[in-house]
């Protein structure tokens, strides 16, 4: 029997607008299994960023519960990381490189020198050995997501949260850090959820595309994807099955069928 | 090398325009013979002869003290309610309307009211310019730690930063270049309240030398105190500039890339 890292439950999330009460999120429920790469996609504000909030316990929902390891979520949980879409504003742009991916270490009880052991292991797992002292300006877009997953990393995480991570890069860079986050997942195989608004990028990486649709969103479709692994860019886009399954997603996300 | 050659280039620049006026003054003024417009020569050499270091102690030091010991207390002042303040919506609610209305007041009107509470010596001054340098620094440090950005924030929380690192990590840094604006802006009004303040009842002080010289129709020494009030304002100004630029190389080498 395979566990469930992250256990939604039934969650709904309603906002007060002065125009009443929006209804975001109706009753989500769907079981993470341990070290499984699940994509969540859906149409614009349909509200994958609000359940990607609730997963990182930045926000807490109106009903329902999200379990983890166990605890039932409030406030960030405790072996969980996170990647956003915004790397210029989620680096800090007054540290180095090496301080930015040292910061969430602090409250963690290890020495110096481990602390720089483990920034280096994180910069060379995302191919930016020896770029320590730079800081992130001074980086690339590309290279500062790379940063940002190598911060992620460094925390050892059990659960890796990302949001639109690779939606402001360009196309190119995009793939290199798709096949980055394959790398990454099979080297250490943390499970990890991912918002995104690709849906072949989603079908690209993941185990697990779950479809959220509707006002307010419920789970439309989970589409399980039984592409073999390692994946490439090449060859399994080029998979009639790969079709097959964005298809699928592709017209649930559009309300099609 | 190259650097070298750059900020000589910047230096040549910038120089031209204040080289020509000076030349153009020393020359159209050299047979000057009216009393208010003495010649350029002649006040170079009362400079020398006043500042060099003639009356340095009497006038120009107790100036410079009022000034940094004010300032000082309104760095400390401000930067620690600024934050507590910024970090609150609901404190900011309360506070901001009253610190709106007072930073409203130009300060150098305040400083007879000063001369009530306090008498006219040194304490006076010190307050005066402690009350006027407060408001900008006050009001460009609640900004600063307000405007952090939200996704930092909630990258900090994600990885489970407490309180106090977020505030001491996330947003005073971030904080830092709006700050040090506030610091800048309420120096200059700092240095200009320190003036005002020995223009009434003081003997000592650059303003009061330079007040008391030209109500004495002592023409030359009024130009001289005028020009070192100049080149003490630019100076300080360069300090400022120089200990910014070295710490917030982050904030300048970000907005130069950009």
């Amino acid at each position: 029997m395979t566990t469930a890292a992250i256990s939604i439950r039934d969650v709904r999330m309603d906002y007060p607008t002065p125009d009443g009460v929006k209804h975001v999120l109706g009753g989500i429920s769907y079981d993470v299994t341990e070290g499984h790469y699940v994509s969540i996609v859906g149409p614009s504000g349909v509200g994958k960023t609000t359940l990607l909030r609730l997963l990182t316990g930045l926000a807490q929902p109106t009903a329902g519960e999200i379990i983890v390891a166990g605890k039932r979520l409030s406030g960030a949980p405790e072996g969980l990381a996170v990647v956003l879409q915004d790397y210029t504003r989620s680096l800090m742009p007054w540290l180095t490189v090496e301080r930015n991916i040292a910061l969430p270490l602090r409250n963690e009880k290890i020495s110096k020198a481990n602390v720089r052991q483990r920034v280096k292991e994180s910069l060379t797992e995302v191919g930016l050995e020896g770029s320590e002292r730079a800081y992130p300006w001074q980086l690339s877009g590309g290279m500062q997501q790379r940063v940002s997953i190598a911060r992620a990393l460094a925390v050892r995480p059990r659960i890796l949260v990302m949001d639109e991570p690779f939606a402001s890069v360009d196309a190119q860079t995009r793939f290199d850090l798709e096949d980055l986050v394959l790398k990454v997942r099979a080297d250490f195989g943390i499970t990890t959820l991912m918002v995104t608004h690709d849906i072949d990028e989603a079908t690209y990486l993941s185990d697990d595309v779950v479809v959220l649709y509707g006002k307010p969103a419920t789970v439309s479709d989970i589409v399980s994807i039984d592409l073999a692994f390692p994946r490439s860019q090449v060859e399994t886009r080029n998979d009639h099955r790969f079709a097959q399954m964005r298809t699928r997603i592709y017209e649930k996300v559009r309300g099609l069928s | 090398m190259r650097r070298i050659g750059r900020w000589l280039l910047a230096v040549l620049i910038g120089g031209w325009l204040p080289v020509l006026l000076i030349t153009w003054w020393w020359n159209a003024s050299a047979d000057s013979t009216d009393p208010f417009f003495p010649p350029l020569h002649a006040i170079w050499e009362q400079f020398q002869y006043n500042w060099i270091w003639q009356f340095w102690g009497i006038h120009v030091m107790p100036t410079l003290q009022n000034l940094i010991v004010g300032f000082l207390i309104a760095v400390v002042i401000a930067i620690p309610l600024g934050v507590v303040v910024g970090s609150s919506r609901t404190t900011a609610t309360y506070v901001e309307p009253v610190v709106d209305f007072i930073r409203s007041i130009p300060p150098v009107a305040l400083v007879p009211i000063f001369i009530l509470l306090l008498g006219l010596d040194s304490s006076m001054r010190i307050a005066s310019i402690t009350f006027a340098a407060s408001f900008p620094i006050l009001l460009n440090t609640i900004e600063g730690v307000r405007a952090t950005n939200v996704v930092l924030l909630d990258t900090a929380m994600v990885f489970r930063l407490t309180r106090n690192q977020i505030l001491w990590r996330v947003r005073l840094p971030n904080a830092m270049p709006t700050v040090f604006a506030g610091l800048q802006v309420g120096f200059q009004i700092a240095f200009i309240v320190a003036i005002a303040s020995e223009i009434l009842g003081s003997g000592f002080g650059l303003g009061a030398f330079t007040l008391i010289a030209t109500d004495s129709f002592m023409i030359l020494d009024a130009w001289t105190g005028v020009m070192l009030l100049g080149i003490l304002g630019y100076v300080l100004n360069l300090v400022f500039d120089v200990v910014e630029r070295i710490s917030l190389r982050w904030y300048f080498g970000q907005r130069k890339l950009v």
